[in-house]
């Protein structure tokens, strides 16, 4: 296969459009079945009762802000090293939802933290490791729009998410290194401590997440080229007819 | 407060955040559409 012919934005452009709506598709149905099995087949939680069910979109959120940085992270070496426009502008595409999950992972852990230690809010490790994600994301977004030339904003920004990665690990091991209120993860390579019912509401919410994320990207994506392509001929002949 | 009050909130903010995100994409790629049409009705008129 020839990569090439897809890092082409007027080549990605056409892919992107034709993908995107599936994802959404598949985002819905997972949504559907996950929220199905979340609210009616999983039970009721021993300890923390129904508030529980919060998990089911906490942790795909929390997932998905760390995955979506890393990807956008990958996207940034990848334009640095090859100076390619694509991969500068997937990385764009990925910041405002990687930022949204974040906010949404941050919101509803508040919202699951007030009845299960009594607090919203607490500055342990896991918590605001957590945020400084959310502060990168909006690092990223506003250098990236920072200059007047877009490539010198694809690199500064690009350089900013490289350096950010560092704190992946430290919100993945937080739990581990120091002694937080947060938990320890549920699930894990060898197993999981949950109900099955349970496990399987919070697979299929991560698959409708990771589904959302991949449509929006790609959507995304798409009116960013339209933006930066503006003056090519391809990108003229897209909107209506002079 | 009980459970529903903490459910509707994570639920309903999570919702209205992915409703607004949609939105405002739409909104960004129909002024990316209308940029690109004046910058070219401009040119033709030049």
């Amino acid at each position: 296969m020839n990569w090439f012919y897809f890092a082409s934005p007027a080549t990605f452009y056409r892919l992107a459009g034709r993908i995107a709506p599936w994802f959404f598709v598949l985002a819905a149905i997972f949504a559907a079945a996950g929220l199905y099995v979340g609210f009616v087949v999983a039970p009721t939680d021993a300890q923390q009762g129904e508030v529980y069910r919060v998990i089911f979109i906490h942790v795909p959120a929390a997932w998905l802000s760390m995955f979506l940085y890393l990807v956008m992270a990958a996207y940034g070496a990848v334009s640095l090293s090859f100076n390619t426009r694509l991969a500068a502008m997937m990385a764009r595409a990925l910041a405002p939802t990687g930022a949204l999950f974040t906010f949404i992972a941050l919101w509803t852990g508040a919202f699951w933290g007030r009845p299960t230690w009594g607090t919203y809010w607490a500055w342990d490790a896991r918590m605001t490791s957590e945020l400084v994600l959310l502060f990168l994301y909006f690092g990223f977004i506003a250098l990236a729009n920072a200059f007047e030339d877009p490539r010198r904003g694809d690199r500064a920004a690009a350089l900013l998410s490289l350096i950010g990665v560092v704190n992946l690990p430290i919100i993945y091991f937080s739990v581990q290194w120091w002694n937080t209120l947060h938990q320890g993860s549920s699930v894990s390579f060898k197993g999981t401590s949950m109900h099955i019912a349970m496990l399987q509401a919070m697979v299929l919410m991560a698959l409708a997440s990771w589904m959302y994320a991949a449509g929006m990207s790609f959507s995304r994506v798409r009116a960013i080229i339209l933006e930066r392509e503006s003056r090519t001929h391809w990108v003229r002949a897209l909107a209506r007819p002079a | 407060m009980n459970h529903e009050y903490f459910l509707a909130m994570s639920y309903g903010a999570a919702a209205v955040a992915i409703v607004a995100e949609i939105i405002l994409l739409r909104v960004r790629r129909a002024r990316a559409l209308r940029r690109i049409e004046e910058e070219r009705d401009l040119e033709t008129q030049d």
